[in-house]
């Protein structure tokens, strides 16, 4: 089956031929399930890091109550503690499987360079905001500006976009399959540092 | 639920689940380590003592078995994690077990990463397996491997403070 995934990489490298690019139905479903679930892999763990750091879950659960709320909703007296778990859960498996769907219907190069981009972003955005945060509290004049988290997305989107293009043809497809390996270190480093509080009191 | 309350104790309903996602996570726990060994130190031959037919099992057999026990476990633990928020962390907390709390915390966040994996790590051991992606599949059969060791130990202390036995 993995085979048949680097017959269509190849054959997308090397340019459409009539032979190559009329598979079996067999085929087909097989190259498509590896894409499917390779994209999953990656965008569940961007998204359930992202959807974790910004709390945006699906839905928000009372156990004390058994109420379900949607979206996110802060503790309400009396009602015990909230969980958002289960609504990060849920959003990130949706959003992965919409994702992993749309993978199986665009052209392979499109689909690694923009795999490769969005993680990019994801990694670069967060970095350049802690940057800027940095900076603006140690420069002698007045930087606050810089603590804009929409402005710290400039630079970060200008690099993954430099970085997506960059990447050679030959190495796009490499880097494509290891980050669904890469992707969920990289995000539990995120969520493991996010626990620090927990460590050090 | 009522028709269940009516014969066993709400206490005692949790703990039959907690001791059902116990002995799931065991036996998921004995098929990530055997697979890890094979992966890791594989030997051609089945020969000699049990380390080393172990070592020569075919990794891929453990595939269906891991997959099928994985989501199973998740659920469960899943659904006893209602019970952790409310009736284990709060304590917890007051008691100042912080270590725990966090570690815990890290398990929801490995334990996810795991079951969004799964469907790469059922395509990457789908035979004829790639010459191509062995790496990567050992890589993320060792990720798995150290997901399910975690949130075994982690919850194993989880339950120590207040669950089966505690």
């Amino acid at each position: 089956m993995t085979q048949t995934l680097d017959i269509h990489e190849r054959s997308s490298e090397l340019g459409p031929s009539p032979a190559i690019g009329a598979p079996t139905s067999t085929t087909t479903t097989t190259g498509r399930f590896g894409i499917f679930a390779i994209t999953f892999g990656i965008a569940f763990a961007v998204l359930y890091t992202v959807f974790e750091q910004l709390n945006w879950p699906l839905f928000t659960y009372h156990p004390a109550v058994g109420k379900v709320d949607f979206w996110m909703q802060r503790p309400r007296s009396g009602e015990g503690p909230p969980m958002y778990w289960y609504g990060w859960l849920a959003l990130s498996f949706a959003g992965a499987a919409v994702l992993g769907w749309i993978a199986t219907a665009v052209p392979r190069e499109w689909l690694y360079r923009v795999t490769i981009f969005c993680c990019a972003l994801a990694a670069l955005w967060p970095t350049a905001y802690a940057g800027a945060i940095f900076l603006a509290d140690r420069v002698s004049f007045d930087a606050e500006f810089l603590k804009s988290v929409w402005l710290s997305a400039i630079p970060a989107l200008v690099a993954a976009a430099a970085v997506a293009y960059l990447v050679s043809a030959r190495s796009t497809q490499r880097l494509w399959i290891w980050l669904v390996l890469i992707a969920p270190i990289g995000g539990l480093a995120v969520l493991g540092y996010s626990l620090k509080s927990y460590f050090s009191r | 639920m009522d028709l269940i309350f009516d014969y066993i104790s709400v206490r005692m309903f949790w703990r039959i689940l907690l001791f059902f996602h116990f002995v799931l996570a065991v036996v998921l726990l004995v098929a990530v380590t055997l697979q890890s060994v094979a992966v890791l130190m594989p030997v051609r031959q089945a020969a000699g003592n049990f380390i080393q037919r172990v070592r020569a099992a075919p990794p891929a057999w453990y595939v269906p078995l891991i997959v099928i026990l994985y989501v199973p476990t998740f659920l469960l633990g899943a659904w006893v994690y209602v019970k952790y928020r409310t009736y284990v962390r709060i304590p917890m907390e007051q008691l100042g077990h912080w270590w725990t709390v966090g570690s815990f915390e890290f398990k929801e966040h490995i334990v996810a990463f795991g079951m969004g994996l799964l469907p790469a790590y059922w395509y990457l051991w789908r035979q004829p397996l790639s010459e191509e992606h062995a790496n990567l599949r050992k890589w993320v059969t060792i990720f798995l491997a150290i997901s399910v060791w975690y949130a075994f130990l982690v919850g194993h202390t989880a339950n120590d403070f207040r669950g089966v036995g505690a």
